[in-house]
């Protein structure tokens, strides 16, 4: 199948679910969904188009918007599925019933960027230390780091 | 007589424990080749041991992440005294590349006092012998 035709394919079965479709390059595909259709899409894209392979799911702060995108990998193509998520109320479905491997990088996203991901089924914190305050988030623009005095042995020369 | 003897048998037989709280593995496969028969360390009696309570010298690399703050501090504590720490490589000497990072403290003496610091990145297996047998010298 070639990109147009996976494009015609996809606007047709998944309908007003697409908000929008670009191909930038040559295989590699962008697909933009509602937050409330993540899950409904993602199950249909395993069932019906094999991206059953999730290579990561990145997270950008766009200031008022978080966007995540889904990185799916096929032979034919890379499938990269967008949703935007106000910072304000940052819920997004846990994608992780139809896609066992994504809960490593919703943990992660959790940990980096304070979304919460509802019905995730392990929540613990995955990659930040197990002493790490509540509520600061590293990958968050509006983040600062207060960096911890370091002190020179036998003081300063 | 009796520490001149320990003295002795602390030059003769330095023990070393390897620990990594946090580095990329590139001096770890230094120091591990610096143990392999090629450089002979041996003829220092530079052994590697597998637990802290049987070493008299810690051989650090990496910088010290958050997570392993407490634990290299309990590692030391379980070093029998007298304890020295060789810091090897250019992360274990001040952070290097991480110093700032969000979840990194910096180098191993921002935790630990640290008695030899060998730079390099990562520091050549010649180097940490160089280190370890200066180190010696000191005693």
């Amino acid at each position: 199948m070639t990109d147009a035709e996976l494009i015609e394919k996809l606007k047709a079965d998944l309908g007003d679910k697409v908000v929008e479709i670009a191909l930038p390059a040559r295989r590699r595909l962008f697909l933009k969904v509602a937050p409330r259709d993540l899950v409904a899409v993602t199950t249909r894209l395993r069932d019906a188009y094999g991206f059953v392979f999730l290579s990561t799911i990145s997270g950008v702060d766009n200031g008022e918007m978080f966007e995540i995108i889904y990185h799916f990998s096929t032979p034919e193509t890379d499938l990269n599925l967008r949703a935007e998520i106000p910072k304000a109320d940052p819920h997004v479905d846990s994608i992780t019933p139809v896609i066992p491997g994504a809960i490593l990088y919703e943990r992660e996203l959790q940990d980096m960027f304070g979304l919460v991901i509802d019905g995730i089924p392990d929540a613990r914190p995955l990659v930040l230390p197990d002493d790490w305050p509540a509520g600061n988030y590293p990958l968050r623009k509006d983040w600062k780091h207060a960096r911890p005095l370091e002190v020179i042995p036998g003081g300063k020369s | 007589m009796l520490n001149k003897l320990a003295r002795w048998s602390r030059i003769k037989s330095p023990w070393i424990l390897h620990l990594n709280s946090g580095a990329c593995n590139a001096c770890d496969i230094e120091i591990i080749a610096a143990l392999t028969p090629r450089f002979d360390v041996e003829r220092f009696g530079i052994l590697l041991k597998a637990t802290p309570r049987h070493a008299d010298v810690i051989v650090a690399s990496g910088p010290v992440t958050r997570q392993m703050r407490d634990r290299i501090i309990r590692i030391y504590e379980q070093v029998p005294d007298p304890k020295f720490v060789i810091a090897v490589g250019a992360c274990a000497m001040s952070g290097c590349v991480y110093r700032g990072a969000y979840n990194m403290l910096g180098g191993i003496d921002q935790v630990i006092p640290v008695n030899m610091y060998v730079p390099g990145c990562p520091a050549r297996p010649d180097a940490i012998i160089d280190g370890v047998v200066k180190l010696l010298g000191k005693l």
